[in-house]
């Protein structure tokens, strides 16, 4: 602590137990305490902070806004939590590149709406986008709703400055499409804080789309709303989004949004087609078309951008929603190719049955990202949270033995890394371990996260179904 | 040959074996005793960019012919899994009967392979309506050294568990490893296909329509500015979609060309033969870069200027733009060379040297400035290839 503080002064180091207790848990459900905070203002002080902790082999965790839900945020380990609060400015808005430069700490929505006067936006939108930052989209490779048409975070970013370990500062990529050489950048997206710290971000802009048409769609059952995801795509229209939700998700949604769903629809779909405004009544029509010709009871499309944004609302405040059903959740991010979605949703129900749980499901169906929301009640014990996770654990390893992921843009943190063998072979591991060996020798950078650690992970020995 | 001890820090002059494995397992043996030998092992596909580079002769030539093939295609998930030796060409045959297509268009489109074009980081004009290779690869899995086989990424098109080596994989040129097996995003085949090319006397005009036309509404497949020794400013945009929309984009497109003082007219194979030049470019040298796009423009207009210059291809959409030198006198095209891809990396871009006539390889290596981060990327090449048997001297950086 008196390092730090020398190092960088009493304004960027918090120490004091009641300051550190507010950086032990972030959207998920493990917490553990830093040793310290630290606040930079610049890449020089994290590049200093580095250094520090190189010299004294400290563990170093980046933070956002803590609304990562894998546990990236937790120093499970111990070591200095970096947050990034204060780097939170936009550098540059290049419109005639369509490029903007960001610091880690900017919010996610405020670039979109930073950049909307130039009739532009970024196109990632998690659903916690009001609140969570780019820095740690970029380390999270965050996705959203809009994703299926236009991709997750990666897909968007061409540049990244990057401290590595040992305070060395590494400018990656830039305003250009790509750079010669590996592809760090796109190496580096994704890699949950356990590269380096990254402190600029270029970030693609998109032109925004003329014009959108938005359809709610209510099915008497979530079989009938999973087989119009795949007739939709089949037919060829590829929308913006595509998101399912069941009827314990809506009810929630209705007593906390008002977002006018259906009470009582077995599933209800939102798709979302956008661009050129000539070519959208064509796709609406489709749409429509093979909703109604899969049982659909009712289809409502938005007629004004309130309607919309109200439909939307629904979906973006579900897991805000939950609390209305349950004192906690646990929520799950697995990936399935989306013409298993019926039965791995029928299985995902049973699996909360089998442990007494209910489970909700609000989820990227055009992707086949599910997000089961396992609800549980800790107030009746330790064991609660325990069922949830077994719960999970089924409904992952099913979505692996479907050819899935078991995270689609949750990221694996501390939450799923023991879980990482039931996707990923050894040989497949130690790569990834090469990768990791190189950016960061000492390990210094958010330890405890993606590899399993034998210290937590002696419990799970799994045979690796990866094909 | 008895008597001849082969060595990896001195380069024999000849290939020695050539092996076609006929699976991941066989291909990773072959990778494993090479390791253990220190033999030095050159990957081919169709063998269409071994311009890249400056690789000397191996002592295995590894050809990837017989792991090809379409493992599987599932239509209604929109992805597809092939062997790295499989044929863009022959993967596009097999997705059009079910209606699909892969969204690629690489140079050499009638012969290069999933696994050189995924290597190669090889991209066309559709990079910026569709993504690139990087964006379309959600999965592989590839033959290391050391003769384990790694997997990174899957089936699905969102993924997040564990580091993105697809990446890493892409624009590697086979440095890393052997990539036996590519999952890839495919999309439905659009129902209309239009496209117009549009003469300007000034390269600002071209440009400025062009850059109109990138931020449409009705977003386009291609937009790509050639300007060739003889002749005028050429803009060619091509639309592909549902009827309403390629019109559309095509109705904008001929407005804004107009109101540009061009001069419009139907579209042929104009955008194969702009995509080709790589592979016509043999004689001289070819110089490809990556810009902002604001860049382009004064990238353009200075190389037009340039002595050596032959030809000027640039994707307006994304910013790759590719010179192609010419002249008599060799000093002059090294000279012009490099002072292009410098010129990039100073607006913030980066370049390559893509190709160069055969007796200018030694004098004009592919990669005369090194990217940022350099050294991390010879840390990786030493993690995945400790021995340095895979495609040595292909890359500066590895």
């Amino acid at each position: 602590m008196r390092g730090l503080v020398a190092l960088l002064g009493p304004t960027k180091v918090l120490g004091a137990h009641d300051d550190l207790l507010l950086y032990e848990y972030d959207g998920a459900v493990d917490t553990a305490t830093p040793d310290a905070v630290v606040l930079p203002e610049s890449t020089a002080d994290v590049a200093a902070l580095a250094r520090f902790c190189h010299e004294h082999a400290v563990p170093i965790v980046p933070r956002g806004a803590g609304t990562g839900l894998s546990g990236g945020a937790i120093p499970v380990e111990g070591g200095v939590v970096v947050s990034f609060a204060r780097m939170a400015r936009i550098l540059e808005i290049d419109v005639s590149s369509l490029r903007a430069v960001v610091q880690p700490g900017v919010i996610n929505l405020h670039l979109s709406t930073a950049v909307a006067p130039h009739g532009l936006y970024f196109v990632p939108d998690p659903s916690s986008q009001k609140a969570c930052t780019l820095g740690g989209n970029v380390a999270e490779n965050s996705g959203g709703p809009h994703t299926l048409a236009y991709g997750v975070t990666t897909n968007h970013v061409t540049g990244i400055e990057i401290v590595l370990s040992d305070g060395t500062v590494v400018r990656l990529g830039g305003k250009a499409v790509e750079d010669e050489g590996y592809d760090l950048v796109g190496s580096s997206v994704g890699s949950e804080g356990t590269l380096g710290l990254v402190t600029e971000i270029t970030v693609k802009l998109t032109p925004l789309p003329e014009d959108k048409r938005t359809l709610m769609a209510a099915f008497p059952t979530m079989d009938e709303a999973s087989e119009t995801v795949s007739a939709i795509i089949a037919a060829g229209v590829v929308p913006s989004a595509i998101e399912m939700m069941d009827q314990l998700a809506t009810q929630a949604v209705e007593a906390s949004v008002h977002a006018g769903y259906p009470l009582d629809a077995g599933g209800i779909l939102l798709v979302e087609v956008d661009g050129a405004r000539d070519g959208l009544e064509d796709a609406r029509a489709r749409i429509e078309e093979i909703c109604r010709a899969h049982a659909a009871s009712e289809v409502r499309v938005a007629t004004s951008a309130l309607e919309r944004e109200r439909l939307w609302a629904g979906r973006k405040g579900a897991f805000a929603a939950m609390g209305r059903l349950s004192p906690d959740y646990y929520v799950q991010d697995g990936v399935i190719p989306r013409t298993r979605l019926p039965d791995i949703l029928r299985l995902v129900k049973d699996a909360g049955t089998r442990h007494g749980l209910q489970v909700a499901n609000v989820f990227h169906a055009g992707d086949g990202n599910l997000h089961p929301l396992i609800l549980f009640d800790s107030r009746r014990g330790p064991d609660e949270l325990e069922r949830a996770k077994a719960a999970g654990l089924e409904i992952l390893t099913a979505c692996v033995e479907a050819g899935g992921s078991i995270t689609g843009e949750h990221g694996v943190g501390m939450e799923k890394n023991c879980f990482m063998p039931l996707q990923f072979q050894s040989s497949d591991l130690a790569a990834m371990r090469r990768l990791k060996d190189a950016f960061d020798p000492p390990g210094l950078m958010n330890p405890g996260k993606i590899f399993p650690t034998p210290s937590r992970c002696r419990e799970f020995a799994f045979a690796s179904t990866a094909r | 040959m008895p008597g001849i001890r082969l060595r990896v820090d001195r380069p024999v002059t000849a290939t020695v074996v050539r092996s076609i494995p006929a699976d991941a397992a066989e291909c990773a043996r072959v990778l494993a005793d090479a390791t253990a030998d220190r033999r030095t092992v050159r990957i081919t596909g169709s063998g269409t960019k071994s311009y890249i580079g400056d690789i000397s002769a191996t002592d295995i030539e590894l050809a990837t012919e017989r792991i090809a093939g379409v493992i599987d295609h599932v239509p209604a998930d929109l992805t597809v899994t092939v062997g790295g030796g499989a044929r863009i060409a022959d993967v596009a045959a097999t997705l059009a009967r079910a209606g699909q297509f892969l969204p690629l268009d690489p140079p050499h489109a009638d012969e290069a392979t999933v696994g050189g074009v995924i290597a190669a980081n090889s991209n066309g004009f559709w990079r910026a309506r569709y993504g690139g290779v990087r964006d379309l690869l959600i999965g592989t899995r590839t033959a290391l050294a050391d003769g384990t086989v790694a997997r990174a990424g899957g089936l699905v098109v969102k993924n997040v568990a564990g580091y993105d080596l697809d990446k890493l994989l892409v624009g590697s040129f086979g440095t890393l490893g052997v990539i036996v097996e590519a999952t890839l995003k495919v999309l439905p085949l659009p129902e209309k296909t239009d496209g117009l090319i549009a003469r300007f006397a000034s390269p600002g005009d071209a440009f400025a329509a062009a850059d109109t036309v990138v931020r449409a509404a009705a977003r386009v497949e291609a937009c790509v500015v050639q300007r060739l020794a003889e002749g005028a400013w050429q803009l060619a945009v091509q639309a592909r979609g549902g009827g309403p929309t390629v019109e559309r984009a095509l109705r904008d497109a001929r407005r804004e060309i107009t109101a540009r003082h061009g001069d419009a007219t139907a579209l042929g194979d104009d955008l194969g033969r702009m995509r080709e030049l790589p592979a016509r470019a043999i004689d001289g040298a070819l110089v490809r870069v990556s810009l902002p796009l604001a860049a382009s423009v004064a990238f353009a207009e200075n190389a037009v200027r340039i002595d050596s210059f032959a030809a000027l291809v640039v994707d307006a959409a994304s910013g790759i733009a590719r010179v192609h030198l010419v002249n008599d006198d060799d000093d002059a095209v090294i000279r012009d060379a490099e002072a292009l891809v410098l010129s990039a990396r100073m607006v913030g871009g980066a370049g390559r040297i893509e190709r160069r006539a055969e007796h200018l390889r030694s004098r004009l290596p592919t990669w005369p400035t090194r990217p940022n981060g350099d050294f991390l990327m010879r840390r990786i090449k030493d993690a995945f290839d400790p021995a340095g048997i895979l495609e040595p001297g292909r890359s500066a950086f590895a």
